[in-house]
Protein backbone atom coordinates (compact mmCIF):
# COMPACT_ATOMS: atom_id res chain seq x y z
CA UNK A 1 0.00 0.00 0.00
CA UNK A 2 1.50 3.44 -1.10
CA UNK A 3 0.75 5.98 1.59
CA UNK A 4 1.45 9.23 0.37
CA UNK A 5 0.47 10.13 4.02
CA UNK A 6 2.56 9.72 6.42
CA UNK A 7 1.27 8.22 9.43
CA UNK A 8 0.73 11.25 12.61
CA UNK A 9 3.62 11.23 15.19
CA UNK A 10 3.30 12.85 18.85
CA UNK A 11 -0.14 13.50 20.23
CA UNK A 12 -3.06 15.67 18.92
CA UNK A 13 -3.32 19.42 18.79
CA UNK A 14 -5.86 21.85 18.93
CA UNK A 15 -7.12 23.63 15.78
CA UNK A 16 -9.04 26.24 14.39
CA UNK A 17 -10.76 26.03 11.31
CA UNK A 18 -14.25 27.14 9.70
CA UNK A 19 -16.46 25.16 7.64
CA UNK A 20 -15.77 25.22 4.26
CA UNK A 21 -19.04 22.99 2.43
CA UNK A 22 -22.09 21.12 3.99
CA UNK A 23 -24.05 19.14 1.75
CA UNK A 24 -27.06 16.33 2.67
CA UNK A 25 -26.89 13.16 1.40
CA UNK A 26 -29.54 12.24 2.46
CA UNK A 27 -32.01 10.73 5.45
CA UNK A 28 -29.45 12.89 8.00
CA UNK A 29 -26.33 11.94 6.56
CA UNK A 30 -24.01 14.93 5.82
CA UNK A 31 -20.48 15.22 3.92
CA UNK A 32 -18.61 18.31 5.87
CA UNK A 33 -15.39 19.86 4.80
CA UNK A 34 -13.52 21.86 7.19
CA UNK A 35 -10.61 24.03 6.36
CA UNK A 36 -8.08 24.77 8.36
CA UNK A 37 -5.88 27.77 9.66
CA UNK A 38 -2.06 26.94 10.05
CA UNK A 39 -0.34 23.65 8.68
CA UNK A 40 -2.18 20.74 7.85
CA UNK A 41 -1.57 17.76 10.34
CA UNK A 42 -0.89 14.57 8.59
CA UNK A 43 -3.47 11.37 9.29
CA UNK A 44 -3.90 7.68 7.68
CA UNK A 45 -7.21 6.16 7.36
CA UNK A 46 -8.81 5.22 10.70
CA UNK A 47 -8.29 8.30 13.11
CA UNK A 48 -10.27 11.09 13.77
CA UNK A 49 -10.82 14.44 15.15
CA UNK A 50 -13.66 15.79 17.65
CA UNK A 51 -14.95 18.77 15.84
CA UNK A 52 -17.45 21.85 17.10
CA UNK A 53 -18.72 25.22 17.19
CA UNK A 54 -16.00 27.43 18.50
CA UNK A 55 -17.15 29.59 21.05
CA UNK A 56 -20.27 27.70 21.84
CA UNK A 57 -20.27 26.19 25.14
CA UNK A 58 -23.49 24.38 24.78
CA UNK A 59 -23.54 21.68 23.34
CA UNK A 60 -19.91 21.26 25.03
CA UNK A 61 -17.92 18.43 23.44
CA UNK A 62 -16.64 17.86 20.24
CA UNK A 63 -18.05 14.82 18.28
CA UNK A 64 -15.30 11.92 17.23
CA UNK A 65 -15.52 12.18 13.22
CA UNK A 66 -13.32 9.74 11.55
CA UNK A 67 -11.48 11.57 8.69
CA UNK A 68 -12.56 10.70 5.28
CA UNK A 69 -9.95 12.68 3.00
CA UNK A 70 -7.57 15.59 3.13
CA UNK A 71 -6.83 17.82 0.82
CA UNK A 72 -4.76 20.89 0.96
CA UNK A 73 -5.64 22.54 4.12
CA UNK A 74 -9.59 20.63 3.68
CA UNK A 75 -10.35 17.94 5.77
CA UNK A 76 -13.31 16.03 5.10
CA UNK A 77 -15.72 13.92 7.50
CA UNK A 78 -19.10 11.86 7.22
CA UNK A 79 -21.91 12.24 9.74
CA UNK A 80 -25.20 11.52 10.33
CA UNK A 81 -27.67 13.71 12.75
CA UNK A 82 -28.11 11.88 15.51
CA UNK A 83 -28.32 14.20 18.29
CA UNK A 84 -27.87 18.11 19.53
CA UNK A 85 -24.32 18.49 18.38
CA UNK A 86 -24.36 16.73 15.02
CA UNK A 87 -27.50 18.44 14.78
CA UNK A 88 -25.55 22.02 15.18
CA UNK A 89 -22.98 20.92 13.08
CA UNK A 90 -25.18 20.23 10.50
CA UNK A 91 -27.10 23.30 10.79
CA UNK A 92 -24.53 25.52 10.59
CA UNK A 93 -23.51 27.93 7.30
CA UNK A 94 -20.03 28.19 5.28
CA UNK A 95 -17.64 29.85 7.07
CA UNK A 96 -18.44 28.75 10.45
CA UNK A 97 -16.06 28.74 13.54
CA UNK A 98 -15.21 25.53 14.00
CA UNK A 99 -12.35 23.77 16.59
CA UNK A 100 -10.65 20.61 16.02
CA UNK A 101 -8.94 18.40 18.38
CA UNK A 102 -6.66 15.78 16.44
CA UNK A 103 -5.82 13.22 14.73
CA UNK A 104 -6.57 11.04 17.61
CA UNK A 105 -6.40 7.47 17.42
CA UNK A 106 -4.26 4.64 16.16
CA UNK A 107 -5.87 4.26 12.64
CA UNK A 108 -5.38 1.72 10.55
CA UNK A 109 -1.89 -0.21 9.93
CA UNK A 110 -0.12 -1.32 6.88
CA UNK A 111 -2.22 -4.26 5.45
CA UNK A 112 -0.52 -8.04 6.15
CA UNK A 113 -1.59 -9.28 2.95
CA UNK A 114 -2.25 -8.61 -0.83
CA UNK A 115 -6.09 -8.62 -0.75
CA UNK A 116 -7.65 -6.21 1.78
CA UNK A 117 -11.73 -6.66 1.61
CA UNK A 118 -13.55 -3.50 3.63
CA UNK A 119 -16.95 -4.23 5.42
CA UNK A 120 -18.65 -0.98 5.99
CA UNK A 121 -22.26 -0.62 7.51
CA UNK A 122 -23.76 2.90 6.44
CA UNK A 123 -21.41 5.64 7.41
CA UNK A 124 -18.74 3.24 8.83
CA UNK A 125 -16.99 3.51 5.22
CA UNK A 126 -15.54 7.44 6.11
CA UNK A 127 -12.41 5.93 6.89
CA UNK A 128 -12.07 3.47 4.33
CA UNK A 129 -12.75 6.48 1.71
CA UNK A 130 -9.17 7.39 1.90
CA UNK A 131 -7.81 3.85 1.74
CA UNK A 132 -9.16 3.59 -1.85
CA UNK A 133 -7.21 6.35 -2.82
CA UNK A 134 -3.84 5.15 -1.24
CA UNK A 135 -4.16 0.95 -2.92
CA UNK A 136 -2.02 0.08 -5.35
CA UNK A 137 -1.20 -2.54 -7.70
CA UNK A 138 0.25 -4.45 -4.60
CA UNK A 139 -2.80 -4.38 -2.38
CA UNK A 140 -6.28 -5.13 -4.18
CA UNK A 141 -9.15 -4.06 -2.49
CA UNK A 142 -12.73 -4.89 -2.59
CA UNK A 143 -15.11 -2.49 -0.40
CA UNK A 144 -18.16 -4.35 1.02
CA UNK A 145 -21.53 -1.69 2.22
CA UNK A 146 -24.24 -2.16 3.96
CA UNK A 147 -27.45 0.31 3.95
CA UNK A 148 -30.89 0.23 5.53
CA UNK A 149 -32.07 1.10 2.01
CA UNK A 150 -34.53 3.15 0.84
CA UNK A 151 -33.53 7.06 1.45
CA UNK A 152 -30.12 5.96 1.37
CA UNK A 153 -29.43 6.33 -2.84
CA UNK A 154 -27.71 9.21 -2.47
CA UNK A 155 -25.38 8.05 -0.07
CA UNK A 156 -24.74 5.43 -2.05
CA UNK A 157 -24.11 6.97 -4.96
CA UNK A 158 -21.67 8.99 -3.66
CA UNK A 159 -19.66 6.02 -1.43
CA UNK A 160 -19.87 4.51 -5.67
CA UNK A 161 -18.39 7.60 -7.26
CA UNK A 162 -15.58 7.62 -4.60
CA UNK A 163 -14.71 3.70 -4.22
CA UNK A 164 -15.94 2.34 -7.88
CA UNK A 165 -16.95 -1.21 -7.68
CA UNK A 166 -17.89 -1.56 -3.92
CA UNK A 167 -20.72 -4.25 -3.12
CA UNK A 168 -23.89 -2.31 -2.43
CA UNK A 169 -26.41 -4.51 0.66
CA UNK A 170 -29.58 -3.25 1.56
CA UNK A 171 -31.88 -4.84 4.31
CA UNK A 172 -34.94 -4.22 2.45
CA UNK A 173 -33.43 -4.92 -1.20
CA UNK A 174 -34.67 -1.72 -2.65
CA UNK A 175 -30.16 -0.80 -3.56
CA UNK A 176 -27.99 -3.35 -4.30
CA UNK A 177 -28.01 -6.97 -3.35
CA UNK A 178 -30.59 -8.17 -0.84
CA UNK A 179 -28.97 -8.64 2.76
CA UNK A 180 -26.55 -7.90 5.36
CA UNK A 181 -22.94 -6.34 4.36
CA UNK A 182 -21.72 -9.34 7.25
CA UNK A 183 -23.11 -12.05 4.83
CA UNK A 184 -21.84 -10.68 1.24
CA UNK A 185 -18.45 -10.98 2.85
CA UNK A 186 -18.96 -14.57 4.00
CA UNK A 187 -19.75 -15.58 0.26
CA UNK A 188 -16.53 -14.44 -1.04
CA UNK A 189 -13.84 -14.54 1.62
CA UNK A 190 -11.29 -17.15 2.50
CA UNK A 191 -7.51 -17.52 3.64
CA UNK A 192 -5.37 -14.99 2.44
CA UNK A 193 -7.74 -12.10 3.17
CA UNK A 194 -7.40 -9.39 5.46
CA UNK A 195 -10.28 -7.85 6.73
CA UNK A 196 -11.11 -4.88 8.09
CA UNK A 197 -14.89 -3.73 9.32
CA UNK A 198 -15.72 -0.32 10.47
CA UNK A 199 -20.06 0.30 11.47
CA UNK A 200 -22.40 -1.04 13.85
CA UNK A 201 -21.09 -3.07 16.95
CA UNK A 202 -23.73 -5.81 16.22
CA UNK A 203 -22.19 -6.27 12.82
CA UNK A 204 -18.49 -5.73 13.76
CA UNK A 205 -19.34 -8.84 15.96
CA UNK A 206 -20.64 -10.34 13.75
CA UNK A 207 -18.06 -9.73 11.10
CA UNK A 208 -16.14 -12.60 13.67
CA UNK A 209 -17.47 -15.66 11.12
CA UNK A 210 -15.19 -14.90 8.66
CA UNK A 211 -12.31 -16.76 10.84
CA UNK A 212 -14.57 -19.76 9.87
CA UNK A 213 -13.80 -18.83 7.09
CA UNK A 214 -9.84 -18.87 7.38
CA UNK A 215 -9.08 -15.37 7.94
CA UNK A 216 -6.63 -14.76 10.18
CA UNK A 217 -6.49 -11.14 10.20
CA UNK A 218 -9.53 -9.09 11.03
CA UNK A 219 -9.41 -5.86 12.35
CA UNK A 220 -12.31 -3.58 13.86
CA UNK A 221 -12.93 0.53 14.06
CA UNK A 222 -15.08 0.98 17.19
CA UNK A 223 -17.57 3.85 18.16
CA UNK A 224 -17.92 5.39 21.62
CA UNK A 225 -18.79 7.90 23.62
CA UNK A 226 -16.17 10.52 24.15
CA UNK A 227 -14.57 13.14 26.44
CA UNK A 228 -11.37 14.21 25.78
CA UNK A 229 -9.39 12.40 22.84
CA UNK A 230 -5.90 11.89 24.47
CA UNK A 231 -6.87 9.03 26.84
CA UNK A 232 -7.29 11.07 30.22
CA UNK A 233 -11.04 11.10 30.66
CA UNK A 234 -11.32 6.98 30.42
CA UNK A 235 -14.98 7.73 29.23
CA UNK A 236 -14.51 5.35 26.33
CA UNK A 237 -12.67 2.60 28.25
CA UNK A 238 -13.28 -0.77 27.08
CA UNK A 239 -13.21 -4.13 28.71
CA UNK A 240 -10.49 -6.03 26.02
CA UNK A 241 -8.37 -9.53 26.55
CA UNK A 242 -5.29 -7.91 27.09
CA UNK A 243 -6.73 -5.44 29.61
CA UNK A 244 -8.92 -1.90 30.03
CA UNK A 245 -8.38 0.03 26.65
CA UNK A 246 -9.44 3.12 25.57
CA UNK A 247 -11.15 3.71 22.59
CA UNK A 248 -9.49 6.93 22.02
CA UNK A 249 -5.52 6.53 22.42
CA UNK A 250 -5.79 2.76 22.24
CA UNK A 251 -7.54 2.14 19.28
CA UNK A 252 -10.48 3.02 17.78
CA UNK A 253 -9.13 0.31 15.64
CA UNK A 254 -8.68 -3.34 17.37
CA UNK A 255 -7.60 -6.79 16.69
CA UNK A 256 -11.30 -8.29 16.58
CA UNK A 257 -10.61 -11.17 18.89
CA UNK A 258 -8.94 -8.80 21.34
CA UNK A 259 -12.89 -6.78 21.82
CA UNK A 260 -14.86 -9.27 21.13
CA UNK A 261 -13.15 -12.79 21.73
CA UNK A 262 -12.74 -14.45 25.00
CA UNK A 263 -15.30 -13.89 28.17
CA UNK A 264 -14.87 -10.21 28.33
CA UNK A 265 -16.15 -9.36 24.67
CA UNK A 266 -19.62 -11.71 25.64
CA UNK B 1 4.99 32.78 32.93
CA UNK B 2 5.53 36.72 34.66
CA UNK B 3 6.94 36.54 37.93
CA UNK B 4 3.13 38.13 39.31
CA UNK B 5 1.64 34.85 38.93
CA UNK B 6 3.84 33.05 41.22
CA UNK B 7 2.64 31.70 44.55
CA UNK B 8 2.30 29.64 47.64
CA UNK B 9 -0.67 27.18 47.70
CA UNK B 10 -0.76 24.77 50.65
CA UNK B 11 2.96 23.93 50.98
CA UNK B 12 3.60 24.17 47.22
CA UNK B 13 5.40 26.54 45.21
CA UNK B 14 3.64 27.17 41.83
CA UNK B 15 5.03 29.21 38.97
CA UNK B 16 0.75 30.06 38.29
CA UNK B 17 -2.38 29.46 40.04
CA UNK B 18 -3.89 27.39 37.37
CA UNK B 19 -3.62 23.21 38.21
CA UNK B 20 -4.88 20.96 35.88
CA UNK B 21 -7.24 18.97 37.78
CA UNK B 22 -7.64 14.98 38.04
CA UNK B 23 -9.31 13.05 35.42
CA UNK B 24 -8.54 15.36 32.91
CA UNK B 25 -5.17 14.45 31.14
CA UNK B 26 -3.76 10.95 30.81
CA UNK B 27 -0.79 10.04 33.37
CA UNK B 28 1.43 9.59 30.24
CA UNK B 29 2.60 13.51 29.41
CA UNK B 30 3.38 11.93 26.08
CA UNK B 31 -0.23 11.73 25.44
CA UNK B 32 -1.38 15.80 26.00
CA UNK B 33 -2.25 18.23 23.37
CA UNK B 34 0.50 19.95 21.99
CA UNK B 35 1.17 22.89 23.44
CA UNK B 36 -1.32 22.46 26.57
CA UNK B 37 1.39 22.96 29.11
CA UNK B 38 1.73 26.52 28.93
CA UNK B 39 0.53 28.58 31.59
CA UNK B 40 -0.07 24.96 34.24
CA UNK B 41 1.40 25.60 37.38
CA UNK B 42 0.53 21.84 38.94
CA UNK B 43 -0.97 18.59 37.69
CA UNK B 44 -3.05 16.48 39.45
CA UNK B 45 -2.84 12.71 38.69
CA UNK B 46 -5.84 10.39 37.66
CA UNK B 47 -7.80 9.56 41.16
CA UNK B 48 -5.81 6.40 42.44
CA UNK B 49 -6.48 3.52 44.84
CA UNK B 50 -4.57 1.14 46.51
CA UNK B 51 -6.09 -1.79 44.58
CA UNK B 52 -6.51 -1.66 40.89
CA UNK B 53 -10.31 -0.84 40.00
CA UNK B 54 -11.65 -1.80 36.15
CA UNK B 55 -14.11 0.95 36.92
CA UNK B 56 -17.85 1.37 36.03
CA UNK B 57 -19.53 -1.03 33.32
CA UNK B 58 -21.86 0.57 31.08
CA UNK B 59 -21.90 4.19 29.50
CA UNK B 60 -19.53 6.49 31.28
CA UNK B 61 -20.03 9.70 30.06
CA UNK B 62 -23.10 11.72 29.05
CA UNK B 63 -23.41 15.58 27.38
CA UNK B 64 -25.76 17.68 29.45
CA UNK B 65 -26.66 21.32 28.91
CA UNK B 66 -23.25 22.53 28.89
CA UNK B 67 -22.09 19.96 31.02
CA UNK B 68 -21.48 16.08 31.13
CA UNK B 69 -22.17 13.43 33.89
CA UNK B 70 -19.21 10.92 34.08
CA UNK B 71 -19.78 7.71 35.87
CA UNK B 72 -16.17 6.73 35.37
CA UNK B 73 -15.99 4.91 38.54
CA UNK B 74 -12.01 5.25 39.80
CA UNK B 75 -10.58 2.97 36.98
CA UNK B 76 -6.95 3.15 37.74
CA UNK B 77 -4.01 0.47 38.26
CA UNK B 78 -3.33 0.49 41.78
CA UNK B 79 -0.61 2.32 43.74
CA UNK B 80 1.92 0.55 43.04
CA UNK B 81 1.76 0.62 39.09
CA UNK B 82 1.58 4.19 39.76
CA UNK B 83 4.48 4.38 41.48
CA UNK B 84 6.39 2.02 39.35
CA UNK B 85 5.29 3.98 35.91
CA UNK B 86 3.04 6.61 35.89
CA UNK B 87 4.61 8.90 38.51
CA UNK B 88 8.14 8.76 37.17
CA UNK B 89 6.23 9.68 34.04
CA UNK B 90 4.00 12.32 35.56
CA UNK B 91 7.38 13.82 36.82
CA UNK B 92 8.28 15.11 33.72
CA UNK B 93 6.21 17.53 33.30
CA UNK B 94 8.25 19.50 35.13
CA UNK B 95 5.73 21.01 37.57
CA UNK B 96 4.57 19.80 41.00
CA UNK B 97 2.50 16.70 40.62
CA UNK B 98 -0.77 16.68 42.58
CA UNK B 99 -1.68 13.13 43.91
CA UNK B 100 -5.38 12.22 43.70
CA UNK B 101 -6.13 9.40 45.94
CA UNK B 102 -9.14 7.86 46.72
CA UNK B 103 -9.87 5.34 49.35
CA UNK B 104 -12.78 2.48 50.70
CA UNK B 105 -11.23 2.17 53.71
CA UNK B 106 -9.36 4.12 56.25
CA UNK B 107 -6.70 0.97 56.20
CA UNK B 108 -6.25 1.98 52.22
CA UNK B 109 -6.28 5.03 52.93
CA UNK B 110 -2.98 4.61 55.36
CA UNK B 111 -1.59 1.96 53.20
CA UNK B 112 -1.52 4.29 50.05
CA UNK B 113 0.05 7.27 51.89
CA UNK B 114 2.90 4.82 53.38
CA UNK B 115 3.53 3.90 49.61
CA UNK B 116 3.86 7.13 48.41
CA UNK B 117 6.34 8.01 51.12
CA UNK B 118 8.81 5.92 49.13
CA UNK B 119 8.66 8.47 46.28
CA UNK B 120 8.21 11.60 48.44
CA UNK B 121 10.33 13.88 46.27
CA UNK B 122 8.17 13.53 43.52
CA UNK B 123 5.18 14.16 45.10
CA UNK B 124 4.31 17.52 45.43
CA UNK B 125 1.00 17.46 47.22
CA UNK B 126 -1.59 14.56 48.33
CA UNK B 127 -4.94 15.64 47.62
CA UNK B 128 -7.30 13.62 48.93
CA UNK B 129 -10.59 12.80 47.09
CA UNK B 130 -13.35 11.98 49.59
CA UNK B 131 -16.35 12.01 47.41
CA UNK B 132 -15.39 8.56 47.20
CA UNK B 133 -18.00 5.69 48.94
CA UNK B 134 -16.78 4.86 52.70
CA UNK B 135 -17.98 1.40 52.71
CA UNK B 136 -17.92 1.47 56.76
CA UNK B 137 -20.99 3.66 56.04
CA UNK B 138 -22.35 1.40 53.58
CA UNK B 139 -20.82 3.47 50.78
CA UNK B 140 -21.63 6.79 51.70
CA UNK B 141 -19.31 9.03 50.35
CA UNK B 142 -16.87 9.92 53.20
CA UNK B 143 -16.74 14.04 52.51
CA UNK B 144 -20.45 14.03 53.80
CA UNK B 145 -20.47 13.58 57.19
CA UNK B 146 -18.32 15.38 59.32
CA UNK B 147 -17.21 12.07 61.46
CA UNK B 148 -15.61 10.21 58.93
CA UNK B 149 -14.08 13.14 57.23
CA UNK B 150 -12.61 14.45 60.31
CA UNK B 151 -11.41 10.64 61.09
CA UNK B 152 -10.25 10.41 57.46
CA UNK B 153 -8.23 13.64 56.89
CA UNK B 154 -6.78 13.41 60.70
CA UNK B 155 -5.59 9.38 59.34
CA UNK B 156 -4.11 11.19 56.54
CA UNK B 157 -2.03 14.00 58.48
CA UNK B 158 -0.49 11.26 60.98
CA UNK B 159 0.53 9.08 57.93
CA UNK B 160 1.78 12.10 55.22
CA UNK B 161 4.15 14.62 56.20
CA UNK B 162 3.88 16.20 52.82
CA UNK B 163 1.38 18.62 51.55
CA UNK B 164 -2.17 17.54 52.05
CA UNK B 165 -4.61 19.05 50.09
CA UNK B 166 -8.79 18.01 50.73
CA UNK B 167 -10.72 17.77 47.49
CA UNK B 168 -14.20 18.19 49.50
CA UNK B 169 -17.29 17.03 48.26
CA UNK B 170 -20.18 19.78 47.01
CA UNK B 171 -22.46 17.14 48.26
CA UNK B 172 -23.05 18.45 51.91
CA UNK B 173 -24.99 20.94 54.10
CA UNK B 174 -22.51 23.81 54.92
CA UNK B 175 -19.19 24.19 52.59
CA UNK B 176 -18.37 26.26 55.02
CA UNK B 177 -18.61 23.31 58.24
CA UNK B 178 -16.54 20.90 56.27
CA UNK B 179 -13.82 23.13 55.08
CA UNK B 180 -13.28 24.44 58.69
CA UNK B 181 -13.14 21.17 59.59
CA UNK B 182 -10.39 20.01 56.92
CA UNK B 183 -8.70 22.91 58.01
CA UNK B 184 -8.72 21.85 61.90
CA UNK B 185 -7.94 17.98 61.24
CA UNK B 186 -4.60 19.15 59.39
CA UNK B 187 -4.99 19.80 55.65
CA UNK B 188 -3.05 22.68 54.42
CA UNK B 189 -5.51 23.30 51.30
CA UNK B 190 -9.10 22.51 50.37
CA UNK B 191 -9.81 22.23 46.65
CA UNK B 192 -13.68 23.37 46.38
CA UNK B 193 -14.85 21.01 45.28
CA UNK B 194 -16.32 17.67 42.78
CA UNK B 195 -18.50 16.85 40.48
CA UNK B 196 -22.22 17.22 41.51
CA UNK B 197 -24.41 14.27 42.11
CA UNK B 198 -26.40 14.32 39.06
CA UNK B 199 -28.35 11.67 37.04
CA UNK B 200 -30.00 10.51 33.87
CA UNK B 201 -32.96 8.88 32.58
CA UNK B 202 -32.95 6.82 29.19
CA UNK B 203 -36.77 8.00 28.14
CA UNK B 204 -36.45 4.86 25.61
CA UNK B 205 -36.16 2.46 27.78
CA UNK B 206 -37.72 3.83 30.97
CA UNK B 207 -34.44 3.20 33.59
CA UNK B 208 -31.69 5.20 34.42
CA UNK B 209 -29.27 5.86 31.71
CA UNK B 210 -26.10 5.14 34.29
CA UNK B 211 -25.60 1.79 36.18
CA UNK B 212 -24.75 3.51 39.18
CA UNK B 213 -27.45 5.56 38.78
CA UNK B 214 -25.99 9.03 39.98
CA UNK B 215 -23.22 10.10 38.29
CA UNK B 216 -20.82 13.43 38.31
CA UNK B 217 -22.01 16.76 36.73
CA UNK B 218 -19.05 18.91 35.77
CA UNK B 219 -18.09 21.64 33.27
CA UNK B 220 -19.69 25.12 32.85
CA UNK B 221 -23.20 24.85 33.94
CA UNK B 222 -21.89 24.17 37.40
CA UNK B 223 -19.68 27.26 37.63
CA UNK B 224 -22.12 29.67 39.17
CA UNK B 225 -22.79 26.47 42.35
CA UNK B 226 -18.91 25.99 42.61
CA UNK B 227 -18.40 29.68 42.98
CA UNK B 228 -20.90 30.18 45.73
CA UNK B 229 -19.37 27.12 47.39
CA UNK B 230 -15.86 28.80 47.20
CA UNK B 231 -16.98 31.73 48.59
CA UNK B 232 -18.67 30.35 51.39
CA UNK B 233 -15.64 27.86 52.07
CA UNK B 234 -13.40 31.06 51.86
CA UNK B 235 -15.36 32.76 54.36
CA UNK B 236 -14.63 29.98 56.94
CA UNK B 237 -11.40 29.04 56.52
CA UNK B 238 -7.61 31.00 56.82
CA UNK B 239 -5.61 27.58 55.08
CA UNK B 240 -6.07 28.63 50.74
CA UNK B 241 -8.84 27.50 49.45
CA UNK B 242 -8.40 25.90 45.22
CA UNK B 243 -11.40 26.52 43.32
CA UNK B 244 -12.59 24.12 41.04
CA UNK B 245 -15.74 23.01 39.28
CA UNK B 246 -17.29 24.48 35.46
CA UNK B 247 -14.67 27.09 35.04
CA UNK B 248 -14.51 27.35 30.87
CA UNK B 249 -13.24 31.28 30.26
CA UNK B 250 -10.97 32.89 31.69
CA UNK B 251 -13.15 35.40 33.42
CA UNK B 252 -14.46 32.53 35.55
CA UNK B 253 -11.02 31.74 37.42
CA UNK B 254 -10.32 35.66 37.99
CA UNK B 255 -14.12 35.32 39.56
CA UNK B 256 -12.94 32.55 41.71
CA UNK B 257 -9.73 34.32 42.63
CA UNK B 258 -11.89 37.25 43.92
CA UNK B 259 -14.46 35.22 45.30
CA UNK B 260 -11.38 33.61 47.94
CA UNK B 261 -9.50 31.30 45.74
CA UNK B 262 -5.52 31.45 45.98
CA UNK B 263 -5.57 29.09 43.13
CA UNK B 264 -7.61 27.05 40.58
CA UNK B 265 -8.32 23.36 38.76
CA UNK B 266 -9.74 23.29 35.54
CA UNK B 267 -10.85 20.21 34.51
CA UNK B 268 -14.00 19.57 31.60
CA UNK B 269 -12.97 22.65 29.79
CA UNK B 270 -10.00 21.31 28.80
CA UNK B 271 -11.55 18.82 26.76
CA UNK B 272 -12.78 21.44 24.54
CA UNK B 273 -9.89 23.79 24.85
CA UNK B 274 -6.30 22.76 25.87
CA UNK B 275 -5.07 26.71 25.41
CA UNK B 276 -7.30 27.21 28.74
CA UNK B 277 -4.66 27.55 31.41
CA UNK B 278 -3.05 29.88 29.07
CA UNK B 279 -5.38 31.96 28.16
CA UNK B 280 -6.49 32.62 32.53
CA UNK B 281 -2.66 33.63 33.01
CA UNK B 282 -3.10 36.53 30.15
CA UNK B 283 -6.25 37.39 31.89
CA UNK B 284 -5.25 37.38 35.22
CA UNK B 285 -1.57 39.67 34.30
CA UNK B 286 -3.88 41.75 32.37
CA UNK B 287 -5.66 42.31 35.71
CA UNK B 288 -3.19 42.89 37.53
CA UNK B 289 -1.34 45.50 35.32
CA UNK B 290 -4.83 47.15 35.10
CA UNK B 291 -5.49 47.36 38.80
CA UNK B 292 -1.37 48.15 39.07
CA UNK B 293 -1.40 45.21 41.45
CA UNK B 294 2.50 43.46 41.37
CA UNK B 295 1.43 39.58 42.51
CA UNK B 296 -1.86 37.52 41.51
CA UNK B 297 -1.84 37.22 45.34
CA UNK B 298 -2.91 40.62 45.77
CA UNK B 299 -6.06 39.44 43.94
CA UNK B 300 -7.07 36.56 46.19
CA UNK B 301 -10.23 37.28 47.63
CA UNK B 302 -10.83 41.18 46.55
CA UNK B 303 -14.78 40.70 45.53
CA UNK B 304 -14.87 40.27 49.84
CA UNK B 305 -13.32 43.23 50.65
CA UNK B 306 -16.25 45.17 51.70
CA UNK B 307 -18.74 42.19 52.07
CA UNK B 308 -20.20 41.84 55.69
CA UNK B 309 -19.84 38.54 57.64
CA UNK B 310 -23.31 37.37 55.87
CA UNK B 311 -22.29 37.61 52.57
CA UNK B 312 -23.98 41.08 51.90
CA UNK B 313 -22.49 43.80 49.93
CA UNK B 314 -22.48 46.43 53.09
CA UNK B 315 -23.68 49.86 50.97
Amino acid sequence: MDRSVAPMKGPPADRRGSLFFSRSLGDHCVHMGVELEGLTPKAIPGQFFLIRERGVLDPLLGRPLALVASKGNVLEFLFRISGRGTARLASLPPGAALELRGPCGNGFPEPVGDELVLVAGTLGIAPFIGISSFSSEKVRITAVLGVPGKGWEKFVEWCLERFPGIRINSDDGSIGRHGDPVEDTLSFVGQGHEVWGCGPEAMLRGLGRVHEKGCEKLLVSLEKRMACGTGGCLGCSIRTGSGMKRVCVDGPVFEWREVFGGAHGK
Amino acid sequence: MESSLRTNVGGVNLETPVIVASGVWPMDPRLWPAGSMEGVGAVCSKGMTFEPREGNRGFRIMETYAGILNSIGLQNYGVEHFIAKELPLLDNSCRPVIVNIAFETLEDLRRILERLKVCRSMVGVVEMNVSCPNVSRGGLSWGVHTESLGNAVSMARQVWEGPLWVKLSPQVPSMGEFARLSQECGAQAVVVGNTWLGMAIDNDLERPFFENVFAGLSGPAIFPLALRAVWEAAGAVNIPVIGCGGIARPGDALSMILAGASAVEVGTALFIDSGLPASICRELEANLTKKGLASVRELVGRARNDQGENGEKSR
